[in-house]
C-alpha cells in the first residue's frame, strides 16, 4: 500500500479527516482539485453563531494538514478512478494536473500573477471580480504556489502553423505591452511584418468571437506590433549570440522559410549562410507580392531580424548543386529556393508575346521595369492569390479593363476573401466558371482570349467540385495581354541532375515528413520546394521545423529522435462561450483601407494601420479561450526561474487501504429560479457573493452593490432560494440558509450600521447549540423578519429592486417591497462529483444524489461499499460543526477498516 | 556570556522586501552585531537551495543560532525549524524576523525609514536568539486505553469504536442496564429502525470483543494523571476499581424537559410528554387506545420547554431533534390508525436538511400545522373528558382556532443531565445551556479544556441517535489520535515557575484557563507547580504575578528586554 487512507477532497471535512487520522499514525493522502486546500470554508466572512473569522479556523487547519508529517497533500489533482481489490484495499488512479509551475522553486510571491495578461472571472470571489490566469488562489492559499490556469490550446494558437500562439500576442497588446507583442513574435518567427500582412491567418477562422459578432483582427494585430515595432526600432536590439559554433549551415533561398530556418540557426550559434538566385533578398515577399500588400521595406527590416545574428546573404548566387556546397565546407544545408516557374496551361497560342506568367509578370513589376498598361484589356487566368495580384497590379498599371477567368466558382476561389473583395471593388471583372481553350493572335502577337464555359461536376481529390467543359459554350475577349497564373513549380531539375535528390511528379522534393531531410543526409528543405506554391505562414513553419531537426543533425544525433512535445488539446470554442453567461457585445472594427478609386492610382498601401487605440479595442475581444494566452509575461517576471510549460499532466497510480470521500457540496444556480432575476438584475446576488463582500479579504473593502457601486441601505435576504422547492428540484432543506442569513445581517449591521434589513422566510430553523441564541440576537438587533414567500423579484427604477411576496404573519396579503439589494440565499447540492469516483459505480446514491450511509444509525459516514467512507457535505447538506464531527466520524471508521486489511 | 556563533539570512522575497527594503544595507549593518558569525542575503529564503545553504553553513560554521529576516512566522516558522533540526541545530534557538508583512509591505512609500526599521528589526531578533537554550519537546508515554463514562448508543458505539483500532475501552454505567434512552424507543427516524434492535446489535458485538469491559451502576470517584496516562478510581456497585487510561470520553446523554404542573394543562391525563407518547404508539396495533378509548383527535404543541426567549419557564435554545421526532412519531401514529386527525401547533417547523422529508410526507398525509407565536401560546382546557385546544393561527392571518382533541402531545425538550458528582470529579466547564462545554464548536468540537477528557452526544447538545453517534465516533477518532502514536509530544514553549521567589499567592492558577498550576509543597514553602502536559504557554499567568516568579520559555524577559534595547535608537 503507498497509504493508508487516500482523502478525496481538501475542504474542511477532507482537511479534517486526513489531520485526525495523520494524528492517529496512518499515512493520509489528501487529493485536491482545486490549486489550494480549504474548500469553501476558507471563502467565508465569519462563520456562525459564534461569528469566528473564517480564516482564522481555516488557515491554521489548512497550514497544519499540509505541513502534517503523515499528510501528502496533492493539489490541483483529481481522482480519476478508484478500484476495489481482492484484500480489500483500493487502487486509485490520480491525474496531476499540469501547474506550468515548478513548486520546488515557486516562492509565492505573486510576481507571475501581476504580470499576467489575461483576466478570468475570480471563482474564489464568486465571479464579483476578475483574477490572472497565472494566480495563487488567495492569500491564504496552501500550498502558496502560484498555477498558471490552461483549458487547452486556444483555437486561434492551435491553428497557427508556426504555432506563435496568437492568443499570446494579442493579449500582450490589449495590456498595451506593444514591444513584448512583437518580442512574442518574434520568438516563432522573424518576418512577423511580412506576416502581418500577407498571412493567410486560419488563426482567424478558428476565433471564438467569430461566433459571436466576428473574428478578431489578429493579422492586422500583428501587424499593428510589428509596424509599432520597426518605428520605434529600426534596428534589432540584439546583435549575433555570444557563442558561435564550429559548424556551418547553407541555406538555399532567402524566402520565409530559408529566413526562419537561418533564424532559428544562427539564434543557437551557428554559422548561416544564406545563398539567393535573385538580386534582391526575400523571395516571394519581395519578387512577386505587390508593394500596396507589402512593402518592400517592411521585408527588409523583418530580413534585418535574420542578418542582425550574423547571417550571411548572397544574392545573385544560384545553387546548382548541394553536395557542391556539402564540398564547400557546410555541415548542413537547406533548401528552401521556393516554387518560382510559372505552371503553362498548355493550350494553344501560349507562346505568342501578350501571355505571360504570373511570376515573371510580378517579378518584372517589382524588378521596377517599365510597363505601361494604359487604356489596355488584361485578362488573368486563375483564382489564387497570385491571380488576385496579378489583376490589381495590371489594374495600377493603366490597364483599362482587366477579367480574372477562374474555372471553377467563387466558393472554390483559393484567394483570400478580402483580396477577391479588393479586386472586385477595384473593378476588376470576375468571370467564374470560365477557363481559356485558345490564344489566338496577330504577327505572333496575342490579340484574342477564346475561352469555354464550365459547370461543376462530381468533387475531385482535393475534395473541390471538378470543372467539366459545357459544349458549346465558347466565347472570346479581345485583349492585350493574358496573365497566366495557374500555379507554379520548383526549378530545381539541377538537383536531380547534379545530386540525384529525389523529385516527385509535380516536380517538388521529397523529403522525411518528421525532419525534412532530404535522400542526401545532412541535407534538408522545405517551403513551397517540397509543398508546391503554399502561403507565406507554411512556409515560415517549415523552416522552423527544419532548423529543429537540422540542430539534431549537427549535434551528431539520431534523426529523428525524441518526437517535438504536442501543444495541448484544442479549446472546444462551444466550451469557451458556455463558460459565461453573457458576453459583452464587442462588434469588430469597420476594415479600414484607402478608397478603391485612389488606391489603383498607385502602389500605396491598401489597408491602412490601427491606431493604438483601435489595437487594444480588438485584442480586448479576446475571449482567451485557452486561460492562459503563453505570453510568456510570467516567464520573464520570474525571479525562481519556476515557470515551465512543457510541464504536462501525470496519472499516478496508487493503493491505498481506505477511502475517504469528502467532495463537498455545489451551490444552487439561481439562473434556473428565473422570477428571482439572478441573470438579469445586477443587483439581486447569492449569498456566497455576499460572503465574500463581507469577507475580511473582501474585494471592495465595503459592501458595494454591483449595479452602480451604491452602499445599498435596504437589503433583503430571500431564504430558500433553491432549497424546499420542487419546482428547482431540490425538496430538501440546506440546513446552513437560515443560519448564515442571519449572520450576514448580523455582520451587515456591523459594517453598514444604516442599514434595513428583511429576511423573508418559511420557517426560520435555527436548530444548532447556540443557533436559536443567535436567531434571538438578530431580531433584537433590528433585522426584520417577514414570514412569506417570495414570488417574483422585478427589477425597479436605479437598479432597485421590487419583491413580491406574501406577509403572513401580517393580513396575509401579498405585498410588493422596493430594497436595493437582493440577496438570494443560495442552498446545498449534491457534488455529483463523488458518485464517479468509482469506475465501477458501486457507490450507492441517495435518492437525492448525496452519496448515500447505508447505517446512518450505527456507523454514519459509511457508504455502500466496504472500505469507502463519506465525510461532510458529500453525504448531506451540514453546517461546519456538524461537517468537522462527521469527518471525525468518517475518520474513525476509515482507520479501522484499515486495521481490518493490515491484518 | 558565552561567545555565540549565530547566522543571519535576510531575503529579497523576490523583490517583495528588496523593492523596499535595501537587504545588502541590511546585511551590512548587522554583520558585525555580536555573535553574528555568517551574515547573507538571498532571494528566496524559504527555496530549496536557501535551505540547504542554510544547513550548510550550520555544520560548516558549528553555529548554535539561527535568525531569518523574511515574511511572517506564521508562513514558516516550521519551515526554518524545519532547516534548523534537519542541520542538527536545536530548533528553538531559530528566531524569525518578519521584515516583509512588518515592514516592506507597511512602508512602500518610505524605502528609507524602511530600511532602518528592518535593521533594528533584524538587531532585536539577534538580541533574542543570542539568549536561546535549547528547547526540548515534554513527551508522555500514552496507554492505549479508554475510559467511557455512559453506557448509551453514543458510549457504546465509541467502545466498539475504540475496540476496532485496538484501544481497550472501560465502559461505566450509573444505572443498572445499558443501552441508555434508545434502548426504550420503537421506530426511529429516519430510518424507521427500533432503538431496541439497535442497541441489541451493538450489545452483540460488544460480547465478541476481549477488550470491551462494561460496568453498570459504576460511578467515577477520582482522577488523576493527564492526558494519555489518567489513573482513575470507580465504584462499581459496592466495589472500588482503579484503572489506568489514556482518555476518557463523556456520553452521559441527556434528560427529558418535565414540563411543571399545568404547563398546558401537563398532570391532566390525556396530556403527554413526547417520551410518553412515543411509548403509548410503539405500542398500540390497529388504533390507539388511550385509557381505555379509542384517540380520534391529537393535537402536538412543539416548543414545550425550548425556545422560551424570557427562559423563565423553559430553556433558550432549540432542542434540535423535537421537530422530526414529533413530526416522525405522528407518522407512525398515523400508521397504526389513519383514521387519525393530527394538529400540530408549532413555531417554526426545523425539519432540516433530508428530514423535511418527514415533514412534507406528513403534510401529504393530512396533518394540519398551526403556527403559533410565542407572545399568544396555544391554551388548552379539558372538558367532557376531551381537551379544548384554542390557538391564535399565524397561517390564516390570526383566525382563532378551537381543536376537540382526545390527546395532547406537549414535544418536550432535551436537557442536560445532572451530573454534578462526576463532573466534581471532571470538572469540565457547561457552556451557558448546562451542557458540557467543547473547547470550539469548529476546532475542536469534542475536545474540553481538561486534555484527554473528551465529550460525545448529547452530553454536549441536543441531536438526535445518529447524529450522537457520529459524534461518539468523532470522539474516538479523538481519542484515538491521542492513544495510538504511543506517546504526545507538547511544545517546550511553556510557563516555568521560579521556586525561589513564588510564595504561592494561587493568583497565577486563578489566571490559567487550562487548569495547568497547582499548588505543591517544596522544601519549606508551598509554590506553584506546572503541569507541563496542560500548560499551553499562553502566558496569561506571567503578569499577574506579583514576584515575577513566572517565564514563558522563548519569550523571557531576558530574551523581550535585549530585544528592546536592541531597538532603542527607535525609540
Amino acid at each position: 500500500m503507498n497509504y493508508d487512507i487516500l482523502v478525496v477532497g481538501g475542504g474542511i471535512a477532507g482537511m479534517e479527516s486526513a489531520l485526525t487520522l495523520g494524528d492517529m499514525g496512518y499515512s493520509v493522502l489528501l487529493v485536491e482539485k482545486e490549486p489550494t486546500i480549504g474548500g469553501k470554508m476558507i471563502l467565508l466572512s465569519k462563520v456562525f453563531p459564534t461569528l469566528d473569522c473564517a480564516s482564522c479556523i481555516a488557515t491554521p487547519k489548512m497550514a497544519s494538514t499540509f505541513h502534517h508529517s503523515q499528510v501528502t497533500t496533492m493539489t490541483y489533482s483529481e481522482v480519476n478512478d478508484i478500484r476495489k481489490t481482492p484484500k480489500g484495499t483500493f487502487q486509485v488512479s490520480i491525474n496531476k494536473k499540469a501547474t506550468y509551475v515548478d513548486f520546488d522553486k515557486c516562492t509565492g510571491c505573486q510576481r507571475c500573477e501581476f504580470a499576467c495578461t489575461v483576466a478570468i472571472p475570480d471563482q474564489y470571489n464568486f465571479d464579483l471580480v476578475g483574477r490572472r490566469s497565472a494566480h495563487i488562489a488567495f492569500d491564504q492559499a496552501v500550498p502558496k504556489k502560484a498555477v498558471i490556469e490552461r483549458y487547452g490550446s486556444s483555437p486561434c494558437s492551435f491553428a497557427c502553423p508556426v504555432s506563435m500562439q496568437p492568443h499570446g500576442y494579442v493579449s500582450l497588446i490589449r495590456s498595451g505591452l506593444f514591444d513584448e507583442a512583437l518580442e512574442h513574435i518574434l520568438k516563432f518567427v522573424p518576418i512577423p511584418g511580412s506576416l502581418g500582412r500577407t498571412c493567410s491567418a486560419p488563426c482567424e477562422n478558428e476565433c471564438a468571437r467569430g461566433e459571436l459578432e466576428g473574428s478578431l483582427p489578429i493579422r492586422q494585430l500583428k501587424r499593428f506590433a510589428s509596424d509599432h515595432y520597426y518605428e520605434k526600432y529600426p534596428n534589432p536590439k540584439y546583435g549575433p549570440p555570444g557563442e558561435i559554433l564550429d559548424k556551418k549551415v547553407a541555406v538555399v533561398g532567402s524566402g520565409p522559410a530559408g529566413l526562419t530556418a537561418a533564424y532559428f540557426l544562427a539564434k543557437d550559434g551557428y554559422k548561416v549562410t544564406i545563398f539567393e538566385a535573385e538580386d534582391r533578398p526575400g523571395g516571394m515577399l519581395t519578387l512577386t507580392i505587390p508593394s500596396y500588400r507589402l512593402p518592400s521595406e517592411v521585408v527588409e527590416r523583418d530580413i534585418k531580424n535574420v542578418t542582425a545574428l550574423g547571417v550571411e546573404i548572397k544574392t545573385g548566387h544560384r545553387v546548382e548543386s548541394l553536395t557542391e556546397l556539402k564540398n564547400d565546407g557546410f555541415d548542413a544545408v537547406f533548401v528552401a529556393c521556393g516554387a518560382m516557374q510559372d505552371t503553362k496551361m498548355k493550350v494553344e497560342g501560349e507562346d505568342l508575346a501578350g501571355v505571360v506568367g504570373a511570376v515573371d509578370f510580378l517579378k518584372g513589376v517589382n524588378r521596377g521595369d517599365k510597363i505601361d498598361l494604359t487604356g489596355k484589356t488584361v485578362v488573368v487566368v486563375g483564382g489564387g492569390n497570385v491571380a488576385i495580384d496579378s489583376a490589381r497590379v495590371a489594374r495600377r498599371l493603366g490597364a483599362s479593363k482587366v477579367y480574372i477567368q477562374y474555372r471553377r466558382s467563387r466558393a472554390e476561389m483559393p484567394a483570400f476573401d478580402v483580396e477577391i473583395q479588393d479586386a472586385i471593388d477595384e473593378d476588376i471583372e470576375m468571370q467564374y466558371l470560365k477557363t481559356p481553350v485558345r490564344f489566338t493572335g496577330k504577327d505572333g502577337k496575342l490579340a484574342k482570349v477564346e475561352s469555354i464555359s464550365m459547370k461543376l461536376g462530381d468533387p475531385d481529390e482535393s475534395g473541390r467540385r471538378r470543372p467539366v467543359p459545357v459544349e458549346g459554350s465558347e466565347s472570346s475577349i479581345k485583349v492585350d495581354l493574358c496573365i497566366v497564373a495557374i500555379g507554379q513549380r520548383p526549378d530545381i531539375a539541377s538537383f536531380a541532375d547534379n545530386d540525384k535528390s529525389k523529385l516527385t511528379r509535380w516536380n517538388t522534393l521529397v523529403v522525411d515528413s518528421t525532419t525534412l531531410e532530404t535522400n542526401i543526409p545532412g541535407v534538408f528543405a522545405g517551403g513551397d520546394v517540397v509543398s508546391g506554391a503554399a502561403t507565406v505562414v507554411e512556409a515560415a513553419h517549415a523552416g522552423a521545423h527544419a532548423a529543429v531537426y537540422m540542430k539534431r543533425y549537427l549535434r551528431g544525433e539520431q534523426l529523428p529522435g525524441e518526437p517535438l512535445q504536442q501543444m495541448l488539446p484544442v479549446v472546444d470554442r462551444n466550451e469557451v462561450l458556455k463558460r459565461q453567461s453573457e458576453y459583452r457585445t464587442l462588434n469588430p472594427g469597420k476594415r479600414k483601407e484607402l478608397p478603391p478609386k485612389e488606391r489603383v492610382s498607385d502602389f500605396s498601401e491598401v489597408e491602412l494601420p490601427f491606431t493604438d487605440d483601435e489595437a487594444r479595442y480588438e485584442a480586448g475581444r479576446c475571449l482567451d479561450c485557452g486561460g492562459c494566452s503563453r505570453c510568456g509575461q510570467c516567464v520573464v517576471a520570474c525571479q525562481a526561474d519556476a515557470i515551465d510549460f512543457s510541464m504536462r499532466d501525470e496519472i499516478k497510480e496508487l493503493e491505498v487501504g481506505s477511502v475517504v470521500i469528502s467532495t463537498g457540496f455545489e451551490l444552487f444556480n439561481p439562473s434556473s429560479k428565473i422570477q428571482y432575476g439572478y441573470d438579469h438584475a445586477p443587483n439581486v446576488i447569492t449569498a456566497m457573493q455576499m460572503d465574500r463582500l463581507l469577507a475580511p479579504t473582501r474585494p471592495y473593502n465595503t459592501v458595494l452593490r454591483p449595479s452602480d457601486g451604491k452602499i445599498p441601505d435596504n437589503i433583503a435576504y430571500v431564504l430558500c432560494a433553491g432549497s424546499r422547492d420542487c419546482q428547482v428540484g431540490n425538496e430538501l432543506c440546506s440546513r446552513v440558509c437560515c443560519m448564515y442569513s442571519i449572520k450576514q445581517a448580523q455582520l451587515i449591521m456591523g459594517s453598514l450600521p444604516l442599514a434595513d434589513i428583511t429576511i423573508y422566510y418559511i420557517d426560520i430553523r435555527a436548530f444548532g447549540k447556540e443557533f436559536e441564541e443567535f436567531y434571538q440576537q438578530a431580531k433584537q438587533m433590528g433585522v426584520s423578519f417577514v414570514k412569506g414567500k417570495v414570488a417574483r423579484i422585478e427589477e425597479g427604477d436605479n437598479g432597485n429592486l421590487i419583491v413580491q411576496h406574501e406577509n403572513i404573519a401580517g393580513d396575509g396579503k401579498s405585498e410588493r417591497t422596493e430594497h436595493d439589494l437582493v440577496v438570494l440565499s443560495v442552498g446545498m447540492l449534491p457534488n455529483q462529483d463523488a458518485l464517479g469516483l468509482l469506475s465501477g459505480g458501486e457507490i450507492e446514491a441517495d435518492s437525492h444524489h448525496y452519496v448515500k450511509e447505508v447505517d446512518e444509525d450505527h456507523s454514519p459516514a459509511r457508504t455502500s461499499l466496504e472500505g469507502i467512507y463519506v465525510a461532510g457535505t458529500a453525504s448531506a447538506a451540514m453546517d461546519i460543526p456538524d461537517t468537522i464531527l462527521h469527518s471525525g466520524a468518517a475518520a474513525a471508521l476509515a482507520a479501522a477498516h484499515v486495521e481490518r486489511v493490515k491484518k | 556570556m558565552s561567545e555565540r556563533r549565530i547566522g543571519v539570512y535576510i531575503c529579497h522575497c523576490g523583490g517583495n522586501i528588496s523593492d523596499f527594503v535595501e537587504v545588502e544595507k541590511v546585511r551590512d549593518a548587522i554583520e558585525n552585531e555580536e555573535g553574528v558569525t555568517v551574515a547573507k542575503t538571498t532571494m528566496f529564503a524559504c527555496s530549496d537551495a536557501a535551505q540547504q545553504e542554510m544547513i550548510n553553513d550550520i555544520h560548516e560554521h558549528k553555529l548554535d543560532g539561527l535568525v531569518v529576516a523574511s515574511c511572517s512566522p506564521t508562513l514558516h516558522t516550521f519551515t526554518f525549524r524545519g532547516v534548523a533540526e534537519r542541520a542538527g541545530l536545536n530548533p528553538y534557538q531559530y528566531v524569525q524576523v518578519n521584515v516583509r508583512e512588518q515592514c516592506s509591505w507597511a512602508h512602500t512609500d518610505l524605502k528609507e525609514q524602511a530600511t532602518e526599521k528592518a535593521i533594528y528589526m533584524v538587531k532585536a531578533g539577534i538580541a533574542k536568539v543570542r539568549l536561546t537554550h535549547p528547547l526540548k519537546k515534554t513527551r508522555i508515554d500514552t496507554v492505549p486505553r479508554t475510559l467511557v463514562i455512559g453506557a448509551g448508543i453514543s458510549g457504546l458505539r465509541a467502545a466498539i469504536a475504540h475496540s476496532d483500532l485496538g484501544i481497550s475501552a472501560f465502559v461505566i454505567e450509573k444505572s443498572d442496564r445499558i443501552g441508555g434512552w434508545v434502548s426504550e424507543f420503537g421506530k426511529m427516524y429516519p430510518h424507521n429502525r427500533l432503538g431496541s434492535d439497535l442497541i441489541t446489535e451493538l450489545s452483540e458485538e460488544i460480547k465478541k470483543r476481549e477488550n470491551i469491559h462494561i460496568y453498570t451502576e459504576a460511578e467515577i470517584l477520582t482522577k488523576s494523571g493527564s492526558v494519555g496516562d489518567f489513573d482513575v478510581k470507580i465504584k462499581v456497585k459496592n466495589e472500588e476499581i482503579s484503572l489506568n487510561v489514556g482518555s476518557i470520553i463523556v456520553a452521559t446523554g441527556f434528560a427529558s424537559y418535565q414540563p411543571y404542573e399545568g404547563e398546558y394543562a401537563y398532570g391532566t391525563d390525556g396530556v403527554l410528554t413526547l417520551p410518553d407518547f412515543k411509548e403509548l404508539i410503539d405500542n398500540s396495533k390497529g388504533e390507539i387506545i388511550y385509557q381505555g378509548k379509542p384517540v380520534k383527535n391529537v393535537t402536538y404543541i412543539y416548543c414545550v420547554g425550548s425556545r422560551d426567549s424570557s427562559g423563565e419557564k423553559g430553556h433558550t435554545y432549540c432542542s434540535r431533534y423535537c421537530c422530526n421526532a414529533a413530526i416522525h412519531a405522528s407518522l407512525i401514529a398515523n400508521d397504526v390508525s389513519s383514521e387519525l386527525n393530527q394538529f400540530h401547533i408549532y413555531r417554526d417547523i426545523r425539519t432540516y436538511g433530508k428530514y423535511e422529508l418527514l415533514y412534507r410526507e406528513a403534510l401529504q398525509k393530512g396533518a394540519v400545522f398551526i403556527k403559533f407565536d410565542e407572545a399568544s401560546p396555544p391554551r388548552v382546557e379539558k372538558s367532557n373528558g376531551r381537551f379544548n385546544v384554542q390557538v391564535k393561527d399565524v397561517l390564516t392571518f390570526g383566525e382563532e382556532i378551537e381543536i376537540e382533541s382526545d390527546l395532547v402531545v406537549l414535544v418536550t425538550a432535551m436537557e442536560p443531565r445532572e451530573n454534578k458528582a462526576m463532573n466534581d470529579v471532571l470538572k469540565l466547564p457547561v457552556s451557558l445551556d448546562g451542557f458540557f462545554k467543547e473547547i470550539h464548536p469548529k476546532l475542536r468540537p469534542v475536545e474540553t479544556v481538561i486534555d484527554g477528557v473528551l465529550i460525545a452526544g448529547t452530553s454536549q447538545a441536543p441531536r438526535n441517535s445518529a447524529e450522537s453517534v457520529a459524534m461518539s465516533l468523532a470522539a474516538t477518532s479523538k481519542s484515538a489520535s491521542l492513544l495510538m502514536k504511543g506517546y504526545v509530544e507538547l511544545e517546550p514553549l511553556i510557563a516555568m515557575v521560579n521556586e525561589d521567589t513564588c510564595v504561592w499567592c494561587g493568583k497565577c492558577s486563578e489566571a490559567c484557563p487550562y487548569s495547568a498550576i497547582e499548588k505543591i509543597s517544596s522544601g519549606e514553602k508551598e509554590i506553584a507547580a506546572i503541569n507541563t502536559a496542560q500548560c499551553k504557554g499562553c502566558g496569561c499567568c506571567v503578569p499577574v504575578c506579583p514576584e515575577n516568579a513566572l517565564t514563558i520559555k522563548g519569550y523571557t524577559d531576558e530574551q523581550i528586554r535585549a530585544m528592546i534595547d536592541a531597538m532603542e535608537v527607535l525609540l
